[in-house]
């Protein structure tokens, strides 16, 4: 069955156009096709994973096609599949498969709803196609492709400033980190002449590919995933993406793109293998990224903007994960947190469907209003804290207890801190929307439980984050991932790192419960009394600023550059030159007028005179002509004589 | 039959036959124009069928004796570098001249004079007598220069006397290194072939001939290209220029200068192409840098075109300077992409242009729901130029970046910023013109009417064909680049 894996890609690459202008006679303006696509690529993804479970599929497998030539050079398309492409085609395609379901109503009468689709569509394409690539070209190629789906969909609505200006921002921040990435691809080419995925694992394993190009190369790679899974400091955009249908949110900046970078680092592990330096840089970017974003996770009132934190969070814990524990630790969270982030992202959604605001302060109680939205989110929230026995306690634990026996204490504390802000925040949003009063009571009125195409998918979203840790924990997938790190330093007991990991979720919950249920405190009177730490974090502790301020200042020194080119280099040298041409030529046309046609004229004169002057001795008399005759011949006569 | 000549002269009797016709008929001078231009579209799709891309040599050679006296021939001959320009500039002329079916100012004169600025262009493209390429260089030269001059913008005069002087400067400095090789070769031979062939005897007669020879050559293409600092010409003539002329004047003359020196400085002069390298490829640099700053400060979108450009021709530059067979296959399907992109993005430029007479990024918004279709395929246009996968810019530029890693890793590192400024000023151009809430004063827009369909959407269809599957563009030459390659490196 293996070998019809690249239709997955091609069926919805081809329903792309397909919707984008068959719209029209397709049902439900192409919403179908997409769903219909997707479905097929889901029941495919699921038959291949269980099989390989279940160990009668021949891994990895591998389908290669040229398709260019330059110089000696062959780049072809190829289609790598192993345990952990496979687990991560199933997630991408369950996730798709059920937000497109849910866009259904949440988009219902959306003046660009086939585009909608159609760009969606695209995306998968892409995300599938950077998943099974063999290729580092084309997974390049997928991975900036998903980055303009990413723009067209922050920017859907576009009428919307905030939503065209966010695109924009996404698109240029993540490109910032794509410089990085392709360097690094122009290095790992430079050095081994192939993209090849698998030739590359082969030379750096035999050692022809020198170690310290290596680790360069493996930076080089990390900085895309910086870009791209929004680590410190790029990750400025993605709170910003939420200014995108929320739907969009779940699959592309919660659940599949934003996690590619984590991938990436996963696939081209081999890579950071070789120096182990590379891999604590890793680590304390991820450990970095996952305790600040959980500290200003705890301050938006935007529902949307709280969970985008949180997935930047969730981002640095699996490159923490990718770090100090391999890429089965970090695509293992990856997995869980796809499900139960898709799943918080479309609770979300669900919310905001039904009091039209996302303002968390404006909602309350909704509860008895919305009662699946409620539990599934519920359950999506004690996933996301770790709560034993949902996938998120797993998947987190085996990070956590990687970094605490990598002996990388700096690491595992910023992670065991986040584990607890990660518990605080979420419980913070789970009370203040659907516990308490409803403090709005008009958008209270109007709210109520969304449609079953909107709620089916939440419940299997609930079901697999509940279940989902439990059944691929310990199993390393099958025994289809093989990298796990060695060379642990420290034993460290699985119990005591599930204990003390606990303890610290439910402290979080805790205090968020006593803050905004039992209000021990009060919470506006805390917040003014801690307002410039509220404000930092609220402004993004200045990342934001930072990069704002080198956009002007590019901007600024482009409207320099112009100035110079057009007054200095065009006006001044190139137009000073014909200034300076057209004066001389004045000169010229002076000195020619004045003094070359002058002398011409003196030559004239001259000749004239002259002519005049000597006119006067040819009178036509003899007699002259005869005194001319004898005063020369006295001359002449007088000078023999002296002489 | 020799196509080449066809293909050359093709155009060449529309211009004649046009020249006869009552100037009054222009219905009957346009259908003639499209006839003629068409059949040398394609004519030159024929050629392409018969031409041999697994061969490096020239083919389809034509040759015939023209002034003895000086050994002057009729040389003709195409191979996998002229061969892709070739198709660029029928194809481009044939839709600049659909586009021009909007001009209704003095028709006879102007179909007359792109006729003949075609002849010009292919015939540079596949001469190989110095003598015959200088003169379709020069045949060039005077139709652009009535085009702009007298169906250009505001500043038409200024500009097309501009463009006209700044690239007899470079081509007189041509004709003298012509003269020089003429008389530095045994027996004297205008014959480029042999020339290159005798590129020892060049090398025998000193470093400082050689470095001479090649910068008089230079500076005569880096005009064209044009590379910093020679550029000026061209932002003020793109923006003068009517639609159709920009079209060719980017899509199809900068090609000339890049042609020209991987046609002539490079195989001919290898030692001293060796001893400027590190010159060439700072200036590409600065043209990539320089270029797409400039472009991002522009508030006309035909000047940030323009502006863009420079800093994709530097992307080929870097290709050039690599001296490998990659960077020159960058290179040249660099070239042939920007033509196409860059044509398209002014065919655009000009269809707002038409409807509101004003180009200016600031005075839009909201555009992009009241025209989706125009929206559309702008945006694909940019896309394209800012080098996303999947369309044609972005494998030619990253070949050119991936030959020039290898030799020149911190310019190539440096260079590569140059995407990031890119994507910057055209999505930040998206953003005001599409995006945002509708400025009111527009709501009267009228989408892309079929005239302007067909012009860009077979470029479109082109810049995603060659983008997914580059294959098609890069057979043709890299058999030639390789040879070429190695013809440079063999010292």
């Amino acid at each position: 069955m293996l070998e019809y894996s690249p239709l997955l890609f091609l069926l919805p690459l081809l329903a792309f156009p397909a919707i984008l202008f068959g719209w029209r006679w397709l049902p439900s303006k192409g919403a179908s096709l997409g769903i219909a696509v997707m479905g097929a690529c889901l029941l495919w993804s699921a038959a291949a994973l269980t099989s390989a479970i279940f160990a009668d599929l021949i891994l990895p497998y591998d389908w290669t096609v040229s398709w260019f030539q330059f110089g000696i050079y062959d780049v072809a398309l190829g289609v790598h599949l192993d345990g952990m492409t496979l687990c991560m085609l199933f997630v991408v395609t369950l996730v798709s498969f059920l937000v497109q379901l849910y866009s259904l109503s949440y988009m219902h009468g959306d003046p660009r709803f086939h585009r909608y689709y159609a760009f969606i569509s695209l995306f998968t394409a892409s995300m599938i196609g950077l998943v099974m690539a063999e290729n580092l070209l084309l997974l390049f190629m997928c991975w900036e492709i998903m980055g303009l789906c990413s723009y067209f969909l922050i920017g859907f609505w576009f009428e919307k400033p905030e939503a065209a200006q966010a695109g924009r921002k996404a698109f240029i921040t993540t490109k910032l980190g794509d410089l990085g990435l392709t360097a690094g691809l122009l290095l790992i080419f430079t050095t081994a002449g192939t993209f090849s995925l698998n030739s590359l694992q082969e030379m750096v394993k035999l050692g022809y590919f020198p170690a310290e190009t290596a680790f360069w190369a493996a930076l080089l790679l990390f900085c895309g995933a910086i870009g791209k899974s929004a680590q410190v400091p790029l990750f400025i955009w993605l709170p910003d993406a939420m200014e995108g249908p929320t739907p969009v949110s779940a699959l592309i900046h919660a659940a599949t793109m934003v996690a590619a970078g984590v991938f990436l680092v996963a696939r081209t592990f081999f890579f950071f293998e070789v120096d182990p330096a590379a891999l604590h840089i890793i680590a304390y970017f991820g450990a970095i990224t996952a305790f600040l974003a959980a500290l200003m996770g705890t301050v938006p009132e935007d529902i949307k903007r709280v969970l985008a934190f949180s997935t930047i969070s969730q981002l640095g814990y699996m490159i923490a994960g990718l770090g100090v524990g391999g890429p089965q630790v970090g695509m293992f969270h990856l997995t869980t947190h796809a499900m139960f982030k898709a799943l918080l992202f479309l609770g979300a959604g669900s919310v905001i469907h039904a009091v039209h605001t996302n303002d968390i302060w404006k909602m309350g109680a909704l509860s008895v209003k919305m009662p699946v939205t409620f539990i599934t989110f519920s359950i999506g929230v004690l996933a996301l804290c770790g709560i034993f026995p949902l996938s998120g306690f797993y998947s987190k634990d085996e990070i956590l207890h990687a970094a605490a026996a990598s002996g990388q204490w700096p690491v595992a504390a910023l992670l065991f801190i986040t584990a607890g802000l990660t518990a605080y925040y979420m419980t913070r949003v789970l009370v203040l929307v659907f516990l308490g009063d409803a403090r709005d009571r008009e958008r209270y009125g109007h709210a109520h439980e969304s449609p079953g195409v909107m709620t089916a998918p939440l419940v299997i979203l609930a079901v697999f984050s509940v279940f989902l840790g439990f059944l691929l924990h310990g199993k390393t997938w099958g025994g289809l991932v093989p990298v796990k790190l060695e060379g642990h330093h420290h034993e460290i007991s699985v119990l005591i790192v599930a204990l003390a990991s606990s303890a610290i979720a439910f402290t979080g919950i805790f205090v968020a419960w006593a803050v905004y249920r039992k209000r021990v405190v009060d919470y506006e009177e805390l917040r003014l009394k801690f307002s410039p730490v509220w404000s930092f974090l609220y402004q993004r502790m200045g990342f934001e600023h930072f990069w704002l301020f080198w956009a002007a200042a590019s901007y600024r020194f482009s409207a320099f550059l112009a100035w110079v080119d057009y007054h200095i280099l065009d006006q001044g040298l190139v137009d000073g030159w014909a200034v300076v041409t057209n004066l001389l030529s004045r000169a010229g046309g002076w000195f020619d007028r004045v003094v070359v046609d002058n002398l011409v004229d003196f030559w004239g004169w001259l000749t004239a005179r002259s002519g005049q002057l000597v006119r006067g001795t040819v009178s036509g008399f003899v007699q002259s002509y005869l005194l001319y005759l004898i005063l020369g011949v006295g001359l002449i006569l007088a000078l023999r004589l002296y002489f | 039959m020799p196509l080449l000549s066809l293909i050359i002269f093709l155009p060449l009797a529309g211009a004649l036959i046009i020249l006869m016709m009552d100037k009054e008929k222009t219905k009957a001078i346009q259908k003639v124009g499209l006839i003629f231009s068409g059949l040398a579209l394609l004519a030159s799709l024929v050629l392409l069928i018969d031409f041999d891309p697994s061969n490096s040599a020239m083919q389809f050679v034509e040759e015939f004796s023209w002034i003895p006296a000086l050994n002057v021939k009729y040389l003709l001959g195409a191979d996998g570098l002229s061969m892709p320009l070739m198709i660029l500039t029928t194809l481009l002329s044939f839709i600049s001249l659909i586009a021009s079916l909007g001009i209704d100012k003095r028709v006879k004169e102007y179909w007359f004079w792109f006729l003949i600025l075609e002849v010009g262009m292919l015939g540079v493209f596949v001469a190989l007598d110095f003598f015959l390429f200088y003169v379709f260089w020069e045949i060039t030269l005077v139709p652009m220069y009535f085009l702009i001059g007298i169906w250009g913008g505001p500043q038409k005069e200024y500009a097309a006397t501009k463009f006209f002087l700044y690239t007899l400067f470079g081509s007189v400095f041509m004709l003298l290194s012509i003269i020089a090789l003429y008389f530095a070769s045994e027996p004297h031979t205008l014959n480029m072939l042999e020339l290159m062939a005798q590129r020892d005897a060049f090398f025998a007669k000193g470093m400082t001939f050689q470095m001479l020879v090649f910068l008089g050559f230079y500076v005569a293409f880096a005009i064209k290209i044009p590379m910093f600092p020679f550029h000026t010409w061209l932002p003020l003539a793109h923006v003068e220029a009517p639609t159709a002329v920009s079209v060719i004047l980017a899509g199809v003359l900068l090609k000339m200068g890049g042609y020209g020196i991987l046609r002539v400085n490079l195989p001919m002069f290898p030692q001293a192409t060796e001893a400027f390298l590190p010159f060439l490829i700072v200036l590409a640099f600065i043209n990539i840098f320089y270029g797409s700053l400039c472009a991002m400060a522009q508030k006309d979108m035909k000047r940030m075109v323009a502006y863009s450009s420079i800093n994709h021709m530097g992307y080929a530059m870097l290709g050039i300077a690599s001296m490998n067979a990659i960077g020159f296959n960058g290179a040249v399907f660099q070239m042939i992409n920007h033509g196409i992109i860059t044509g398209s993005l002014f065919l655009l430029v000009g269809v707002i242009y038409d409807r509101t007479h004003t180009r200016d990024i600031d005075a839009f918004g909201g555009l992009g729901a009241k025209v989706p279709l125009y929206a559309g395929v702008m945006t694909l246009a940019c896309m394209a130029s800012l080098g996303l996968p999947g369309l044609a810019g972005f494998v030619s530029e990253f070949l050119c970046f991936l030959g020039a890693f290898g030799p020149w890793k911190l310019w190539t590192m440096l260079s590569v910023s140059g995407i990031l400024i890119t994507a910057a000023f055209f999505l930040r151009m998206i953003q005001k013109v599409f995006l945002g809430p509708l400025n009111e004063k527009w709501s009267g827009l009228t989408d892309m009417n079929a005239r302007e369909l067909v012009t860009t959407i077979p470029l479109a269809a082109l810049t995603v064909a060659l983008g997914v599957y580059p294959k098609w563009g890069l057979d043709l030459m890299n058999q030639t680049m390789t040879s070429l390659a190695q013809l440079v490196t063999k010292q």
